[in-house]
């Protein structure tokens, strides 16, 4: 059949003539070819990919500034001892052969891809996270699904710890929610018996221990945090050691405070010792909310309709009493389901996930 | 319509799948095995199974060849470091016996990113028009957007298989 993409081309003349196609009644000839754009990429304007990859560079800082990237591809590829950082959200992004690097990657709308890497520490979040063939990454990551690696060791990971003033919004561009993080359960394709491929960053990593804050001017402007406070992302212990048998579910519903709301019950809970276990925002239908609110359920089914629901586990001695009167100081005229009783709670939680589960699977 | 929806990881088979029966793609998360929907699709049912590409997995593939009516490979248009890769797994597939004589369609997808090769170019490098043995067929398409996705070649690649 002849070598595929092989160093030997012919010159494209004519393709059409050339490709042999089954006559259809249609006649429709293989597509891309000399015929009017019908397709929203055939008229985009014209942009240099250049400007939208990092590649060959050696102990070099460069970025992109908020703005800069705006929703495009972006490619990084062998790159050594370098500063990487991408301050705006982008369609994808593949980094290859790439060494002891430090990278910060915005909010990407679908996958980010690792190929062929080593001694890298990174900072990124995506709607996919995917490596092949990786050794010693460090990630604090923030991934709407769960991750998978390929042929890859040595790999650790943490959440997600950033802020800038512009980051919140990227989010958003990219079609991320800070609430969907499942940042520490993830899938090995080929995962060796007797060992662990991956592990957990320690709980009191230090973010720019790992990726400092960049160096070069330009990218000084940046107004960056690393504090876990004030990270966009909610800290989650994920899959880390719980310290307690006390779980408590709080959700709310959706309104135009909703996130101000989650995040001022995380920052009082969280404030008071309790910890912040898992995030999700999800749509509710009325039969889920029969499964995970049961008695409480009428109160809340008309707020379904307004869009998903907002729900945080937090995991702590006292968490539901801590939890349910938070609630009754903090939130008095909005409607939030918190658990009965430490009893209900753990099943709260499973009712939670697994219809939360079902509803984001595939 | 058995359809068997192949393609390297990443390459957006199941976002493919998922626009194939207009799902909402928004919470799409990387196959560890494999997805089966049923589509109606211009007065066809298809059975659409969509199978996990990583390397690790590909000698998987063929327990699905059996009984095929169309193979639809899927390409990153715009993951140029792995057309090489990609066009090999292709070239073993159409060597494979028990697909022989298959249509196979190809989507060259994400054409909506900024790198994506346009159609002809990826056409030429497969050297597909050097396929003699079956029906074929190459479409640009961004399983993301929509455009593209919906084929209506469906009839035509469906002849060998008896279906009208």
């Amino acid at each position: 059949m002849g070598c595929f993409f092989s160093k030997r081309r012919k010159a494209a003349q004519g393709g059409q003539r050339q490709q042999q196609q089954a006559a259809g009644a249609d006649g429709e000839p293989a597509s891309g070819e000399e015929k009017a754009p019908r397709y929203s990429w055939d008229q985009r304007a014209k942009i240099d990919p250049k400007d939208y990859t990092f590649s060959g560079l050696k102990d070099e800082t460069v970025g992109r500034l908020p703005g800069k990237v705006a929703g495009q591809q972006f490619v990084i590829q062998d790159c050594e001892n370098c500063s990487i950082y991408i301050f705006d959200h982008s369609a994808t992004i593949t980094i290859d052969d790439c060494v002891n690097c430090q990278i910060f990657l915005g909010p990407i709308k679908g996958s980010v891809f690792f190929r062929d890497c080593k001694d890298c520490k990174c900072i990124v979040a995506c709607q996919q996270f995917r490596t092949r063939d990786c050794r010693k990454l460090e990630v604090f990551l923030c991934c709407a699904t769960q991750p998978i690696i390929e042929s890859s060791t040595g790999m650790k990971f943490g959440c997600f710890q950033y802020y800038y003033p512009e980051l919140a919004l990227q989010f958003k561009d990219a079609g991320l929610s800070i609430f969907n993080n499942t940042w520490s359960n993830i899938h090995d394709f080929t995962p060796v018996s007797g060992e662990n491929n991956w592990g957990l960053l320690p709980e009191n990593a230090v973010v720019q221990d790992y990726v400092p804050l960049p160096s070069s001017e330009e990218l000084k402007a940046v107004r960056i945090s690393t504090d876990a406070m004030r990270s966009i992302i909610p800290i989650t212990q994920g899959r880390r050691q719980k310290s307690s048998e006390e779980s408590c579910l709080a959700v709310f519903f959706a309104g135009d405070y909703t996130t101000a709301n989650a995040r001022k019950l995380i920052d009082e809970m969280t404030g008071k010792g309790f910890q912040l276990v898992q995030t999700k925002e999800v749509p509710m239908k009325a039969e889920d909310a029969q499964r995970v609110f049961r008695q409480s359920a009428s109160e809340f089914i008309p707020l379904l309709e307004k869009g998903p629901v907002v729900a945080l586990e937090f995991n702590g001695d006292g968490a539901v009493e801590a939890c349910q009167s938070t609630v009754n100081d903090v939130f008095n005229g909005t409607k939030v389901f918190v658990s009965e009783s430490k009893a209900s709670a753990s099943q709260d939680v499973d009712n939670f996930y697994n219809f939360a589960e079902m509803q984001m699977g595939m | 319509v058995r359809i068997l929806l192949l393609g390297l990881d990443n390459a957006g088979k199941t976002t493919l799948l998922k626009q194939l029966a207009s799902e909402d793609i928004s919470h799409i998360t990387p196959t560890q095995g494999f997805n089966i929907k049923s589509v109606q699709s211009q007065g066809f049912k298809l059975n659409v199974w969509d199978i996990g590409g990583q390397r690790k997995i590909r000698p998987y593939w063929r327990n699905y060849f059996e009984n095929t009516d169309i193979l639809i490979y899927v390409i990153d248009s715009a993951d140029r470091k792995r057309f090489e890769e990609t066009g090999q797994e292709l070239a073993e597939l159409l060597d494979e016996e028990k697909l022989s004589g298959v249509p196979v369609l190809i989507f060259a997808n994400k054409q909506d990113l900024l790198t994506a090769a346009p159609a002809s170019e990826i056409a030429e490098g497969l050297n597909l028009h050097t396929i003699r043995d079956r029906v074929w067929q190459i479409q640009s398409c961004s399983a993301l957007s929509g455009e593209g996705v919906q084929v209506r070649l469906w009839r035509r690649l469906a002849v060998p298989a008896g279906h009208l």
